[in-house]
């Protein structure tokens, strides 16, 4: 639940309890709680790791936030996020899993960057 | 020191062997200030006067010739890696760049070839200073081993061990065509030339360059920096597979698979499945 959530919950509560909520109050306050249409954006989160694992360990990494694209830091020792998991625990969700399909390509080629995974979250406008 | 033959030019190799084992696992060498001064001025007076993205004419300028094609230190290593009478560049292309501005994608050049032979190589040269702010060339080392697609890589941004080729004014850095580069990202201001052609081999390959007496087929390590990207030992194979090509050697190449040779490794005996016919160091 967001901070404006969670405030409107609070008011719509402490009218309850004092008796003095509206029908009206009640149906705006719920309009307001639901997820209205381009309010949310979505922030995209590319991962590469050396595995399929979770925990595998990031080698690259692409962030779109708020509509700006950032690489991280030069230094991959202080990207946000060490593993997948890391990401995950941060509220990020999974989209898309490495392709598996690599493993058609050729046995002595390596190909690619390695296990991409690419990850979402949304935020309030 | 150099003979000139029609587009063609020869002169004496100054690689040894660890030198061109370094180049096939890292993908490229640089050479830090190599050019004088006032031939990296004279460059960028032209490249002012000629600010198209292909300033061509620049090769029919005998001191550019002299001391940025054929500068010594590099025409030595172009020499090394693609033998005698390698064919001299046809075309200069000018990445002209008023900074600031921001990182390019990642890509490989097209018209590229990820197999383990080297017949050709790509220049760059700095005529001016080129630090982190100046938006040097990024390169991945070792990322010529791995293939991709340009087309294929626009999403990608920070890469682990990702090099910036941050060098003084006159350094040249030459490389494998298919190595991973982009620009990076310019913050101060100013103009940057960076220009880049192409040598070709035009005899077979050889190990005609510095033979190291105590160069160990055998035992030397020939793990790539782009080891931890790639399935284990991957590197290694195709690493050894360019060396032996660059020293005439390929059809020599075998892998027995498993903890033969050519992996990495402490072992009590020459390795299992080295090919007997590669050259070994003398027994004291």
């Amino acid at each position: 639940m967001t901070e404006k959530q969670s405030e409107i919950t609070e008011e719509l509560a402490s009218k309850l309890e004092a008796g003095t909520l509206t029908v009206d109050e009640l149906h705006r306050g719920i309009d307001a709680l639901l997820p209205q249409a381009g309010e949310k954006r979505q922030d995209i989160l590319y991962l590469q790791c050396n595995n399929t694992s979770l925990q595998g360990e990031v080698i690259g990494m692409t962030m779109i936030e708020d509509g700006q694209l950032s690489e991280g830091p030069p230094d991959p020792k202080d990207w946000p996020y060490k593993t997948v998991l890391e990401a995950v625990d941060d509220g990020w969700r999974i989209i898309s899993f490495p392709n598996m399909a690599l493993l058609a390509v050729s046995e002595s080629d390596p190909h690619g960057l390695g296990f991409e995974f690419i990850l979402e979250r949304f935020k309030d406008r | 020191m150099t003979e000139k033959k029609e587009k063609c030019a020869d002169c004496a190799p100054t690689l040894t062997d660890s030198q061109v084992l370094e180049f096939c696992k890292q993908g490229y060498l640089l050479f830090k200030g190599v050019v004088p001064d006032e031939i990296n001025r004279m460059t960028t007076k032209y490249c002012d006067q000629d600010d198209n993205s292909e300033p061509t004419g620049l090769l029919e300028k005998d001191w550019f010739i002299d001391n940025v094609i054929l500068n010594r230190e590099v025409a030595g290593a172009v020499r090394s890696l693609l033998g005698r009478d390698f064919h001299l560049p046809i075309l200069i292309s000018n990445h002209r760049m008023m900074a600031p501005y921001s990182q390019q994608n990642w890509h490989v050049d097209g018209n590229f070839d990820f197999g383990h032979e080297l017949n050709y190589l790509q220049v760059f040269y700095y005529p001016q200073d080129t630090p982190l702010e100046m938006g040097p060339t990024q390169i991945l080392p070792g990322s010529h081993l791995v293939r991709n697609k340009a087309r294929f890589m626009a999403h990608l941004g920070g890469i682990a061990g990702t090099v910036s080729a941050t060098a003084p004014a006159g350094s040249i850095f030459i490389t494998a065509y298919q190595i991973w580069h982009r620009r990076g990202p310019a913050t101060s201001e100013g103009r940057r030339n960076m220009l880049k052609y192409f040598y070709w081999r035009t005899t077979p390959p050889l190990r005609d360059w510095f033979v190291e007496e105590d160069f160990d087929f055998a035992t030397v390590d020939y793990t790539s920096p782009i080891e931890p990207l790639v399935e284990q030992f991957h590197s290694d194979i195709k690493v050894a597979k360019m060396f032996l090509w660059l020293c005439g050697e390929y059809d020599k190449f075998q892998n027995l698979g498993g903890q033969s040779w050519p992996l990495p490794a402490n072992r009590n005996d020459i390795p299992y499945g080295f090919p007997e016919r590669l050259p070994r160091p003398a027994s004291d």
